[in-house]
């Protein structure tokens, strides 16, 4: 018994100190040397973009940390366009004319989107009603 | 009343049950996402000309007539299985067909056309990929049909197979 509770006590261990270096470690970028830009203020600029644009060959990686040649491109392209001066949203809109809202991996609030929203609201409101008809029923017996 | 509660959520769990199912027997590629550039202007862009010595300019090709673009790289293996049907829509359909020749040695991909045969009225150079991006292009082969008033009017992502050639031509027929 006593075996078991120390061997159990090792994987929980191992487990966790597993799970900690996952989360501190933040360092799964893509971005090359020679893409990084020499002004620090627009290379964090460039960072912050490239992590809520969706790598439209990978899908579910951003392209900060997407290796694909498609990613690549869009991280260039995305600095070079800082460099020429555009605004963030310039950058946003440039990019979601071309290949739509699903780029963005936050998708935007709007109308066809209302649902993907609300609905987890809605569910949690049911959930709260329908815990508290419950106890009140029980209660009743 | 508290039993006809009780099988609310049931029926409503069944409900869920069918909707993945239905997705999940329908043909249905998930990774394939809606292009936002249909019924939309094709993007205007001007580079070089693979086989002709001239410049290619998109506002001289599109507008005219009902043409396929099609995206292609000699290092694409899926590119070189749907030639044969890009080759019957310009020779046995008689559909203009212009080819975008995407990140690829210009030798090789003239090479590669004189072996396979060349459906394309005319071929663009797209060196570094910057035309694509214009396109909304993720993953070459994609084929796109533009109509006479240079409106995109669909778009396949993938390679042509019988299936996308039957589609691609039934959409031309109705466009006529």
């Amino acid at each position: 018994m006593m075996i078991n509770k120390i061997i159990l006590i090792k994987i929980f261990l191992i487990i966790t100190v597993i799970c900690l270096t996952q989360f501190f470690s933040n360092n799964s970028n893509a971005v090359e040397p020679d893409e990084i830009l020499q002004d620090q203020k627009q290379e964090l600029r460039a960072r912050n973009i490239s992590k809520n644009i969706r790598c439209m060959v990978c899908q579910n990686q951003s392209i900060d940390e997407s290796n694909a040649p498609l990613a690549k491109d869009l991280r260039i392209l995305i600095r070079n366009k800082i460099k020429k001066g555009n605004k963030d949203e310039d950058i946003y809109e440039f990019l979601t004319n071309r290949y739509g809202d699903f780029i963005l991996l936050k998708p935007p609030f709007k109308l066809s989107t209302l649902a993907l929203w609300l609905l987890p609201f809605t569910f949690f409101a049911v959930g709260v009603f329908i815990i508290l008809f419950h106890n009140k029923k029980s209660k009743k017996i | 009343m508290k039993k006809q509660l009780l099988i609310l959520p049931s029926i409503f769990f069944l409900l869920i049950l069918s909707i993945f199912f239905y997705l999940l027997i329908i043909d249905r590629n998930p990774s394939e996402l809606p292009s936002t550039l249909l019924n939309k202007n094709v993007p205007k862009f001007e580079t070089e000309s693979l086989l002709k010595n001239e410049k290619f300019i998109s506002s001289q090709e599109f507008g005219n007539e009902t043409t396929l673009v099609n995206f292609f790289a000699t290092w694409c293996k899926p590119c070189r299985d749907e030639h044969a049907y890009i080759k019957r829509f310009s020779n046995e359909e008689g559909i203009k067909v212009i080819g975008i020749n995407y990140k690829d040695n210009p030798k090789k991909a003239i090479q590669w056309l004189k072996k396979l045969g060349n459906p394309y009225s005319n071929v663009a150079v797209d060196k570094n990929g910057r035309i694509a991006i214009d396109w909304g292009v993720y993953g070459i082969p994609e084929t796109f049909i533009v109509n006479s008033e240079g409106v995109i009017k669909y778009r396949h992502v993938g390679p042509v197979t019988k299936k996308i050639y039957k589609k691609i031509n039934l959409i031309i027929g109705e466009s006529k």
